[in-house]
This record gives structure tokens, sequence and C-alpha cells, in this order.
């Protein structure tokens, strides 16, 4: 007995000392530095550096577009003529030479580089693109194009993030997925509004929503709105009146100018789906004189006594929201923005619609405010208010991202009473649209690029077959754990059946063929419990909610697979084999 | 020799660590970049916004609201929470008659700085031109009760003052009592101030803290004319003869061209002789003066067109006129002597019909002001 006993102690001293080894290793810096240093923890740090320097980088952008302001169109308010004219004139001309030369990734809004950036080019965007994002929309920004500073905020942003990305090494999964943080983190530092840039990254950027990266967008938002907001302050673009509504009949009201703001989208969209082709099919001489054309055009309208269409006009919203323009006005406002935005953007000048269309919205809601006042003048929705709704209305029609119209009016409103009136006018903004203008604006555009990128909004409205579509009732011949092989043996004779299901305890199931059966009953194990057996092989279980996609994981490998209730496991509702899969994804294709 | 030790740490540089640092290294230096830049770009925006106030104040000064407006739009480009430019803005717009405008910017300023008493006293003031006359005395209140650095009270004074001028305006004399008398308890001994005051008071029907006001003018400055009308209106309104007619003889004295003191004195002088219960009068003098007044109630009646008496109320009560026909052939001195109760008749009869024919026929003047001031006196009205 001693021998053994001190063999034992031996074994145990020599067990202890494998798992103290073990415990060292585990705990040796070497392996804490890599655990720290993990890719996934990694990345998460590389969200906050990509916020930081993307929200550095556009507080330059907008030092960049108020200098180019200043020297180009003057300091005052009212504007000379010529500066009018030849600002956006020349700037387009030099713009152009640029876009042409050394930035072709620049032109446009940024948001399609973006996404193709994402689905396309694994997450890579050359850095040389945000210099010439920066350079040439700040110029066509500051000259008066009408544009506004967020699209190419969102993009550089982007190109920062991707370049950390290339310069960190990450993995393919990571890097792809990285130029949309860099994205969410341009354009929260850009609008100030962190919630509406993560909704709009997931909503148009990444096209479906996916917890995996929803943390590292999320930090690198909140990270470049600190940034922004530690230089530019955390004040609004325009100042934002007090909001009320006092009598639910005037939702009416906001419904009407959901109307009026979808149609106006569908013009809008209808207008680049339009013209923006016809301008890139021109001669290659042309695409060096269309943005400088444009700008002479928009110079003209402003000359002509509407200078508020020139550039992003956040300080003609402020003015619109609190009642200083009448409705005759802001209605023939918001239709020459949408003229002049439509000429800047279909020119290939680089720069966002996010502000035109805040600015249009604006416009339009206290219009369709100041018009609803004249006609029933018990309303009290101020004009201010009708603005803010306004502006979620284009965001819900043209730029069709309805989540974040909603959160957007909310987070630069900071006033919750104003929900019902976006959702009412938004729904109807975005109903319309998208009955009358079936492809999204950035669907539109990367298909005028030639390029097919996923679409959430696509994804949001098609059909997705399940398991029940393709699931068959389940066959009499399904066995009990407990049942004994004789019995199953007796239940299976008169019957055709090759492979069987069993239902073992507590709630998994099992499979065996019937050969199997007849094999071992012969051995003489006839007595003999199924669930006792070895030869019954566990089988994985769907649920009849399960994507039809998932049960192409097993069907290949199991002959039968069950689908149970979700309730009760035991309880089973059909089965799957791969034939019936196969079919219905045939009948799914075929119409 | 850098190339060297480049090349012989390369490995090391690549590792992630030693990226991280280096991001951190970048990230502040970029971060002092910015700074710099922020800092050039703010001083440069401060300028320029600087310049345009002064441009808009030297516009505003001048009365030029529209280039005002432009300039002050353009300061708030470069400093758009600059509370002054906002203010300022609003002043200019007001001048342009852009009250729908200015009062968006003051209530932007009020919310920022309810205290501020110039935005309360502007916004009290638009209120007062849209008619919003509730709106008003609440703005003028805050006025009055903000701060007004530096001339703190000067400017509060001011306030209340306005807010007075409107509720006389207005026809609340109570609340504008209420705020005189406020005003008077925080006012210095300045003559000028207790002479407007004391004006105010009178406007106001508080004849008692009017005459008080005009009292310590000519405390101060006893040959005052405008002081010594008041104190003289002011006392003749309480019915203080004696002293109302010292102070209106004075007052005519010290300003010949004062008709209205005159016109008061000459009425004073009317009451003080015509009143027949004063005491210590001779009989025959009494009797005297019931006839004469007798006689104006009269042709008082004759002038004043009365309007038709319907028969019911006829029936109930004999008109003015009868009355005075009937009881005139015994309002005569011998008559009086003879029966001394007739006088209180005739004089109840004299009250009735002046009370009556001022109702009907507007204020009298001379004598038959005299008598209704008499009536008044004795009816405790």
């Amino acid at each position: 007995m001693q021998p053994e006993s001190n063999d034992g102690k031996e074994l145990g001293e020599s067990a202890h000392a494998r798992s103290a080894s073990a415990w060292i290793q585990e705990h040796s810096p070497r392996v804490i530095w890599r655990s720290v240093f993990r890719e996934d923890r990694l990345f998460l740090v590389l969200s906050v550096f990509i916020g930081v320097f993307s929200g550095l980088s556009v507080v330059c952008f907008r030092f960049a577009i108020d200098w180019s302001r200043l020297y180009l169109l003057g300091t005052g308010v009212v504007l000379t003529p010529v500066r009018m004219l030849l600002a956006p004139t020349l700037a387009g001309l030099v713009i152009a030479f640029l876009v042409i030369h050394f930035f072709p990734a620049a032109r446009g809004s940024g948001v399609n580089q973006t996404k193709a950036a994402l689905y396309i080019f694994n997450g890579n965007i050359p850095f040389r693109t945000a210099i010439g994002k920066f350079v040439t929309a700040a110029l066509a920004i500051g000259s008066g194009h009408s544009l506004g500073p967020e699209d190419p905020s969102l993009q550089i942003g982007a190109c920062i993030a991707s370049a950390l990305g290339r310069q960190m090494r990450l993995h393919r999964d990571h890097m792809r997925l990285i130029a949309p943080i860099g994205a969410a983190a341009g354009l929260a530092a850009a609008f100030n509004a962190p919630i509406s840039a993560v909704l709009f990254v997931i909503e148009e950027v990444i096209g479906r929503w996916t917890a995996g990266i929803l943390g590292s967008v999320v930090l690198s938002a909140v990270s470049s709105v600190v940034v922004m907001r530690w230089f530019l302050g955390s004040e609004s673009l325009f100042r934002i009146p007090a909001v009320e509504l006092k009598r639910p009949t005037e939702l009416i009201a906001y419904a009407t100018l959901g109307i009026i703001g979808g149609l106006a989208s569908v013009v809008f969209s209808s207008g680049v789906a339009w013209l923006r082709p016809t301008c890139k099919s021109l001669p290659r001489w042309t695409q060096y004189l269309q943005p400088a054309i444009a700008g002479l055009l928009i110079g003209v309208i402003a000359v002509l006594g509407m200078p508020q269409v020139m550039g992003a006009g956040y300080e003609y919203i402020d003015q619109a929201m609190h009642g200083q323009f009448t409705w005759e006005f802001l209605a023939i406002l918001a239709g020459l923005k949408i003229l002049a935005t439509l000429l800047s953007f279909v020119s290939g000048t680089p720069g966002g619609m996010f502000a035109p269309t805040l600015f249009i919205g604006a416009m339009l809601g206290a219009a369709v405010g100041g018009a609803q006042h004249v006609l029933l003048p018990h309303l009290t929705g101020s004009a201010g208010t009708y603005a803010l709704v306004g502006m979620g209305v284009l965001f819900a029609g043209f730029l069709r991202a309805p989540m974040t119209s909603v959160f957007m009016v909310l987070e630069v409103s900071g006033n919750y009473s104003i929900i019902v009136p976006v959702l009412v006018a938004n729904t109807f903004a975005y109903l319309i649209s998208r009955g009358l203008q079936p492809v999204a604006i950035f669907d539109l555009l990367t298909r005028q690029d030639g390029l097919e990128l996923p679409s959430l909004e696509e994804q949001r409205e098609e059909e997705i077959l399940r398991v029940e579509d393709a699931m068959q009732p389940a066959h009499d011949a399904v066995l009990d754990a407990d049942e004994t092989l004789d019995d199953a043996v007796k239940m299976l004779d008169h019957t055709e059946i090759d492979q069987v299901l069993v239902r073992l305890r507590p709630g998994g199931w099992g499979s065996v063929s019937k050969g199997q059966l007849l094999t071992m009953a012969g051995e003489g194990k006839g007595g003999a419990a199924l669930g006792t057996l070895l030869s019954i092989t566990p089988v994985p279980f769907l649920h009849p909610d399960h994507p039809l996609e998932t049960a192409l994981r097993y069907v290949d490998r199991w002959p039968v697979v069950p689908v149970v209730n979700r309730a009760d496991f035991r309880k089973l509702e059909g089965v799957v084999t791969q034939r019936h899969v196969l079919e219905r994804y045939r009948e799914f294709g075929e119409g | 020799m850098a190339s060297h030790i480049i090349a012989r740490y390369r490995f090391h540089l690549r590792q992630r660590p030693a990226i991280l640092v280096g991001l951190t290294v970048v990230a502040i230096a970029f971060f002092l970049a910015v700074t710099g830049l922020s800092r050039a770009h703010q001083a440069q925006r401060q300028a320029l916004g600087n310049r345009w106030f002064s441009r808009g104040v030297a516009d505003l000064n001048a009365q030029r609201f529209e280039a005002a407006v432009t300039d002050f739009r353009a300061a708030l480009l470069y400093s758009p929470d600059e509370y002054s430019y906002q203010l300022n803005l609003a002043e200019a717009l007001i001048g342009q008659g852009h009250r729908a405008q200015a009062w968006a910017y003051l209530m932007n300023l009020r919310d920022r700085e309810p205290d501020d008493g110039l935005v309360s006293l502007e916004l009290a003031r638009i209120a007062v031109q849209r008619g919003e006359t509730d709106d008003a005395v609440r703005y003028y209140h805050n006025a009055v009760y903000a701060a007004w650095p530096p001339q703190q009270e000067v400017k509060r004074r001011d306030a209340r003052l306005e807010l007075i001028e409107l509720l006389l305006r207005n026809g609340a004399k109570a609340q504008a009592q209420g705020e005189l008398i406020a005003l008077a308890e925080s006012l210095g001994p300045d003559p000028i101030q207790q002479e407007r005051i004391g004006e105010l008071f009178l406007r106001a029907g508080d004849y008692q803290h009017a005459l008080g006001a005009f009292s310590d003018v000519l405390k101060a400055d006893p040959h005052n004319a405008a002081a010594l009308a008041g104190a003289g209106y002011a006392a003749l309104e309480l019915r203080r003869l004696p002293i109302a007619q010292q102070y209106l003889r004075a007052a005519v004295a010290a300003n010949a061209n004062d008709a209205a003191s005159e016109e008061r004195l000459r009425t004073t002088q009317l009451v003080m002789n015509l009143d027949p219960f004063r005491r210590q009068i001779p009989v025959n003098e009494r009797n005297k003066i019931v006839v004469q007044a007798f006689q104006t109630a009269g042709e008082r009646l004759r002038s004043c067109k009365m309007p038709a008496v319907t028969a019911a109320s006829a029936g109930a009560r004999p008109t003015l006129k009868d009355a005075w026909a009937r009881l005139k052939p015994q309002i005569t001195e011998q008559g009086l002597r003879r029966n001394p109760d007739l006088m209180e008749t005739a004089m109840d009869l004299v009250f009735r019909i002046e009370r009556d024919t001022s109702a009907v026929c507007g204020s009298p003047t001379g004598t038959d002001l005299a008598l209704l001031l008499i009536a008044n006196m004795h009816e405790g009205t």
C-alpha cells in the first residue's frame, strides 16, 4: 500500500507542478502582452484613435471652408455681385483640374466610395483621396457651390481609418469594417450628432445591422465629437426654437408637409438620376468646365436676389427657423436650392448632400408652416417647428434614411415632443418617395457608377425564406429513447423508412438507420432501450423561423433534420431534407 | 546613421504596441497643431466680428438701421453666440421695424440671461406695440427688478416710469398708483423727479401723494411755477380750498401765461364765495348766495337740453325744470328769510341740476363748475 501511496503522492506533486507551470505559462508577460494586444481589443483602441484623428481633421476641414469663404466671397453678409459670379466659377475650374488630374476619387459625395471600400476594396481607400477631398470640397463649399461638408467629412474619416488599419496590418475582416468606423467618426464630428452618424453609417454605408462593429462605430463617433466640441464648442449649427404640439389635429398639417416633402424629394432625386449620367456622357473636355459652369449659374441665381443658395447655408436655416422670411420667399428658396444643388452635384464637384438636403427641408417646412398659418390661423406650430420637421422629411424622402431622419431631428432639437410630428411627416415622405422613385439615391449613384452594393432598404424589403417554407410533415416513425430495440424493430417492420429520428432525453434528437437497428436486434440486444445504444448519432435540430440558409449547414451531413418547437424541443413540427431545401430555393428563384 | 538605426529597429517599430505609441505621439502633435490653428482661426473671427460690430454700432447711433442690421448679422457670422451682437441686432431690427425678428432674438437672449433688464425692457416695448398689454406689464416688471449695471437705479426708475405711462394710458389708475408709490419711495429729493412724480400722481388721481410731491419740490424751490400749479390743482381736488387758492395765486404770479391755473384759481374763489354752507356767514349774505346759485342753476338747465322724460318716470318724480319752476317763486331773499328751511331744498335742487346737466352736457365752467364742486364737497363724492 505504501509504495502505492508514495507513487500517488509523487503523481499528485507532479500534477501540481504541471498545473503551476501551466499557470505561469498562462500568466507570463508575453502571454498577457499578446492578450492585451489581441486584434479584437486592439480594434476598439484603434476606434478611439480613428475618432480622435477624424475629429481633428474635421475641425481643420471646417477651418479650411471658413477661410476659403472669407477669402473668396468676402467677410460680410452682403456679397458683391462680382465675387458671387467669379468665386464659384474660378473655383470650379481649379476643382475640375485637381479632380481630373490628381484626385479622381474625390468626386461626388463620398458615401458611396466608403461603401465601395467596405464591399469591394477590402476597406482600402488611398489616403490621397482624403487630401483631395479636403482641398477640393473646402474650395467648392467656401466658394459658394451648393454643397455641404458632412459627406466629405465622412469620407475623410473613412480614409483616415483605412490608413490606420493598413498601418496596423489588421486582419482582412477587420480591415473591411474599418472604413465605416472612420465614416461614422467623420460624420459625427461634422454634424455634431453622434447618434445620427452611427445610424446613418449603419443604414447607408454598412447596409446591415451587425453587432460586431457597433461598439467600435460608437466609440469612434463619440471620440470624434468630443474632439470637435473641444475646439468648436457644443452649440448646434443653428439655434433651435421652442417646439411643442398643442393640438393633435395639427398632425394633419405635418402630414401635408410630409406629402409635399416626399414630392420634392422625388423631384430632387429624379433630377440627379437624369442629369448626372447626361453630364457624365458629355465629351471629356467638358468635365474641365462643368463645375465652373455650375458655379457660374449658382452665381447668377445669387446675383438675381437669392445669395442664400450659396454654400452649406446653415445661417439661413437658422433664420428660416426663426420666422425671418415670408413663406413665399421660403418656397422659392427651396426650389432654387434644389436647382443649385443639382448643378453642383451633377457637375462632379466634390461636396456633400447632407447640408443642402437639410436646407431644402427647412425652407420647405417653414414655407408649408407659413402657408398653413395663413390658411388656418389657429395652428400653433411655429415656423421653427415646421422647419425642423421639414429637415427630417427631406432626409427620409431624399436620402431615404428613415431611422436616421427621426433621430437626427431629435438629436438636433433635443426635444422629444417633436417625435410624433416627425414620425408622421417622415412616414408620408418616405412612402411617397419609395413609391415614385423605387431606387434610393445612394443606390442610384452606385449603379450609375457601374457598381452593385448591398442596400439596407432592399434587404429590409427582401422576402426571406425560412425553414418552415421547406419543412415537411414529420412521418410517424419517430422513436423515443425509452423504447426497446425489439419494439422499434416491430414498429419499423411494415414501413419503407430507412432513417429514423429518435427523441433523446432530456431534449436532444438522434438518428439511426433501419439496417443498424436490425443488425443490433440480430446480435441479441433486443431488450435494450434505444437511448443506451451507441450507434444512435445526435442530430442538430432547427426551428421553423430559422432562415433557410441555416438548414443548408446541416442537410448535407444529416439526411433528415428535425424541426422542433421553440417552447418544447421534444415536440416535432416537421423535418427538412436536402432535397426539399433545394427544391424550395429552385421554386423561389423561378419566381 | 539614422537609416542604420531604423533598419536595426524596423522589426520592433512594426510591432503593434510600438505603432500605438507612435499613434499617440502623432495624435498629441496633431492636437497641438490644431490648437494653434484654432487659436488663429478664433482670433481672426473675433477681429472680424469686432470690426463689423463697431460698424454696426456706428450705424445704429446714426439711425441707419438697415446698414446696422447687415453689420450686426455679419458680426454674428463670426461670433454667433456673442450676447452684445445679438442685443444690438435686436435693437437695430426694432429700429427697422422688424419687430418679430427682434422678438425672436430678444427671447433667445432672455433665455440665456433672464436677469438682463435691457432685454426685458425691449421685449416690453415690443409687446406694447403689439398691443399685448399683459405681457408688456410682465416684461416691464422684469425690467424694473432686473440687473442694470452700471446705472441700475436710474435704469430701473426709467423702466418703471415707462410702465406707469403704459398703465395710465390704459386707464389702470390703481395699478399706476401702486407703481408710483413704489417709485416715489425709491426716489431722492431731486426736485425734477419729484415734480414728474407729482404730475403722474395727478394723472393717476392720487391727489394726496401729488400734493406731497409738489410740496417737496416747493421746499427746495418755492417759486417753481409748475410745482405751484400742480400743488394748487391737487389741493383744489382735495377741497383744501384756502391752500389751493394760495398755491394757485402763487402759480399765476410765477407764470402769467398759466391759463389753467388762472381758471382753477377763479373756480377756487367761486367755490369759496358760493358755498352757502360755510361757517360764520351772515344770514343775508347766505340768502343772496342761495338766490344766485338758484338762478345760475336755472340758466344752466335752460342752456342744456335734457332728454325727454318718459311718462312713467315723470309720474314718479317731477322733472328738474318743473321742480325748478315750482320752487322759483319762493327762492327770494325774503322768502328764504321767512322760511330758512327752503335753503336746503333750493341747494339740493341746484346740486341735482348741476350734476345731471354735467352728465348730459359735459363738464361745466365758471360758476356752474363751482356749484358742482360744492355739491361734490358736501355730498362726499
